[in-house]
């Protein structure tokens, strides 16, 4: 009797230490958050949206050009990786045993394992030494690298969850494969796939390292493709390491953006999971 | 592949050219860091990854001190890590209710979602203070004799990075122990249970006995996202390329030296030096990531 | 064509999964306007057959048919033939009731007539109509034809398939245990709706339920593991089989 007292004690506190991980792991995404609330809502103000930064020593002045550099360049990064990994990962899906779809599939696997800085060399290799400098062009690419991967694996995964008889039944309907492919199979299910575009464009946009020395970052608006371009993460990194107290104050706006930015990108794209669900099921 | 229809023989062609285009890229791509590489190799040879002088100017590279920097955070990262993720995928896949699994699973995934940069920027600000003024005054009087715990801490350095990099890899190690522990049958637990186990017994015996091969490749994947991290780190590790054994002193990664120094490098033979330690961190995480997937796919197959 | 000319026959079919001999030297010919059924125990290989009367086969990999299988003059195994034409001429209904997710009622009927470059809209209306009232299911959905297609009941969406295979005028319907999944009045439903199917269409369908068989059809096959045991009449193969083994299969004392 008295040994099984123990048990259940052993058994109480082995539990109670569960609760408390689970406690510790997430205080620090909850301290994050206040921490960015407090020091980045605070320092937040339409002029941060609207202004350019103002030159060293005075205050104000804002990241318009930063935020603008952000989409300019997800958007490019998104334009080349979306589509062409949408198109791997149905190939895949449809086409998938042999040869060249094992290469493509180890190729990207590979791609999702390589840190991000090491992405970064990739694309100024490619794009900044022919180009002989720092260019948009370069950092769109870049993410290009982080994106793609992760939509031709979402995008095959998905695909693959779609039972065989779907497909026989449009090819019965005297439909060739790639008409019922893409009309039947990726259409039915464009929402899903658009979770995977989604999540892989809000990694995308919070990414700093592939764009250190690739787009490099400058300090005035420019929507030029081959001229050097800031973005939001580059711009809070020098801002948060330089010693001046205003432009601390301004990366954690900059934080405080980007973050509302990709966790609600985030959360956007399981809405969109959500409520496919709903529909399927009423 | 034969097709007798010319629409969908159109059709493959073009999707098969865009995935020859992807792999082919992809060589260039190993290829040409190869080549940028290629320089300092005939400089400095196997000295490179032997001594830990780097000096730019005087075109030295010993890059051992950024080896010794990333392999020190990432391990004493999973060692953190490893013991909550472990707890937290037990604790979301037997304690919680159904109700609040996804809630608190979604939170644990944020903190994936969380960009590296926002938590360089909270680890410069909050916790490297933390650690100089709270932890480290705290450690030295309780485990000062040690070595490692000896000597200045000025808040940014080698613990900060680590435990920084530890918070970063949690989401990792935890969701994929939550697939291992789902591939545990139902009928192991309640026969545990039958048998007259308590919950805690029931826990190690069917489910992290049973789960210790893919426990090990979780954490393996974990060591590798730590490895590749950069900007986190780069903003609260110190940046001095030295060895010190001391977990408060200031050291570098080979990520955070790419980083720092890789935009304003002016000569050839020192981003050749650069491209060299990129070659050299893409090939470790490739290796670990490789081992990873197979003990979990090993896992996977014995298991099932 | 009279009414005695075949429509559809197959030659010596042989099928084999990679090594195993699945379908062995099979002849027979199909009259149009008919209904075949074929029976036999679970494994005999009916469905093989079925797939490969207009190519689906080819779905599994490592299947491959030998012989002749004559449509039209033209023996749609051969492999310059394109099977997307010969599906077109012979459609098929699965075992499963399989609307295509995320489309509705309406677009389920439609999409292979859609997909074929038929446009007007007034003209798809018209199909949706008269395939749905083909296919019995007209009354129940006529007033939710935009609700998703998975949101009808099983035998409604058995039905739903029936008329998306019309849909795309086959002269030629195979049905692959079409009411296996389906409660016995969703089944008498489809049952009835067979009889009405005959006049316009020949309809070959494989059932495990050998009642279903004597009620629906006009000739029978019966199979056991790849063999054509024996083929004839309903009406002869239940009442006075020439074969010991049909007489057991359909007595019940076999299979």
């Amino acid at each position: 009797m008295n040994y099984y007292k123990v048990q259940k004690l052993k058994s109480h506190l082995f539990i109670a230490c569960l609760y408390c991980s689970a406690a510790f792991v997430l205080a620090p995404l909850i301290m994050v958050i206040v921490f960015l609330f407090y020091k980045g809502a605070s320092s937040l103000n339409l002029d941060f949206f609207m202004n350019l930064p103002k030159p060293v020593g005075e205050t104000g002045g804002g990241m318009k050009h930063a935020i603008i550099g952000t989409f300019y360049m997800v958007g490019l990064g998104s334009l080349i990786a979306v589509p062409l990994g949408i198109v791997c990962g149905i190939f895949l899906a449809e086409y998938g045993k042999g040869k060249i779809p094992n290469c493509l599939r180890m190729a990207s696997d590979l791609l999702t394992g390589v840190p991000s800085i090491v992405i970064g060399i990739f694309a100024y290799t490619l794009i900044v030494v022919p180009l002989k400098g720092f260019s948009a062009l370069a950092g769109g690419v870049a993410l290009s690298l982080i994106i793609l991967p992760i939509v031709i694996r979402s995008t095959e995964e998905i695909l693959k969850l779609i039972p065989g008889h779907i497909r026989e039944a449009g090819l019965a309907l005297g439909l060739p494969r790639w008409k019922v492919i893409y009309f039947i199979i990726v259409k039915g299910n464009l929402p899903n796939i658009f979770t995977g575009v989604i999540l892989a464009i809000s990694r995308a946009a919070g990414e700093t390292a592939p764009l250190l020395f690739t787009a490099f970052g400058n300090m005035y608006l420019s929507y030029s493709l081959t001229g050097p371009m800031a973005s939001l993460p580059v711009q809070i990194y020098n801002y948060a390491i330089s010693p001046f107290e205003d432009w601390q104050r301004q990366a954690w706006a900059g934080a405080f953006v980007l973050i509302i930015l990709v966790l609600g990108l985030n959360i956007v794209s399981r809405l969109i999971v959500n409520r496919k669900q709903l529909f399927n099921k009423k | 592949m034969k097709f007798i229809n010319k629409q969908d023989q159109i059709n493959f062609r073009l999707m098969q050219g865009l995935a020859i285009g992807v792999v082919v890229m992809m060589i260039i791509m190993i290829l040409l860091l190869v080549k940028q590489s290629l320089p300092v190799i005939e400089l400095s040879g196997l000295s490179f990854l032997t001594t830990d002088w780097w000096n730019p100017i005087e075109e030295e590279f010993g890059a051992l001190s950024f080896v010794y920097g990333t392999l020190v955070t990432s391990f004493l990262a999973l060692l953190l890590a490893s013991p909550f993720s472990i707890a937290v995928a037990v604790f979301i896949t037997e304690i919680l209710p159904d109700k609040v699994k996804p809630i608190i699973s979604m939170l644990v995934e944020m903190i994936a979602a969380v960009p590296s940069i926002v938590f360089g920027l909270w680890g410069l600000f909050f916790l490297a203070p933390f650690v100089q003024t709270t932890l480290t005054p705290f450690l030295k009087s309780t485990l000062g004799f040690l070595p490692i715990f000896q000597g200045p801490s000025f808040g940014i350095g080698i613990l900060t990075a680590s435990m920084i990099l530890a918070i970063m890899i949690i989401p990792t190690i935890t969701s994929i122990c939550r697939e291992v522990f789902k591939t545990v049958p139902n009928l192991q637990k309640e026969a545990a249970l039958g048998l007259g186990a308590t919950r805690f017994e029931m826990i190690k015996l069917a489910i992290l006995k049973p789960s210790f091969s893919g426990i090990m490749g979780a954490m393996v994947l974990g060591l590798g996202r730590a490895l590749g991290e950069t900007m986190a780190v780069a903003m609260v590790i110190g940046n001095q390329p030295s060895i010190n054994f001391s977990l408060f002193a200031p050291g570098s990664t080979m990520a955070s030296v790419i980083a720092n120094e890789y935009a304003e490098a002016d000569n050839d033979i020192h981003l050749s030096a650069l491209c060299l330690v990129g070659l050299l961190l893409f090939v470790v995480t490739l290796i670990v990531n490789v081992s990873a997937r197979t003990i979990v796919w090993r896992f996977g197959s014995n298991e099932r | 064509m009279s009414e005695n000319t075949p429509i559809l026959t197959t030659n010596n079919i042989n099928i084999w999964y990679d090594q195993f001999h699945a379908i062995k030297n099979i002849s027979i010919s199909y009259l149009p306007n008919s209904i075949t059924a074929i029976i036999g125990p679970s494994g005999c290989g009916k469905s093989t057959y079925l797939r490969c009367l207009n190519r689906i086969h080819e779905e599994v990999p490592g299947a491959r048919a030998t012989g002749e299988v004559i449509y039209n003059g033209q023996n749609i195994l051969d492999p310059n033939v394109d099977p997307v034409l010969i599906r077109r001429n012979i459609g098929m209904v699965f075992q499963k009731p399989n609307p295509f997710p995320a489309m509705s009622i309406f677009d389920n009927v439609i999409i292979g007539l859609k997909l074929q470059g038929v446009k007007q809209k007034s003209k798809l209306k018209e199909v949706v109509e008269t395939c749905l009232k083909k296919a019995a299911l007209w009354d129940e959905v006529k007033d939710i034809l935009q609700r998703p297609g998975t949101s009808l009941s099983g035998g409604q969406q058995q039905r739903l398939c029936i008329a998306r295979t019309l849909a795309v005028n086959p002269k030629i319907v195979l049905m692959d245990e079409p009411t296996s999944a389906l409660d016995p009045i969703a089944t008498g439903k489809i049952e009835e709706l067979m009889q009405d199917l005959k006049k316009e269409y020949t309809v070959i369908i494989v059932t495990h339920n050998m009642q279903q068989a004597a009620r629906i059809s006009d000739y029978t096959s019966f199979f056991v593991l790849g063999d054509l045991i024996e083929h004839g009449t309903s009406s002869q193969i239940f009442t006075n089989p020439k074969e010991q083994k049909t007489e057991d299969y359909i007595s019940g004392r076999f299979g």
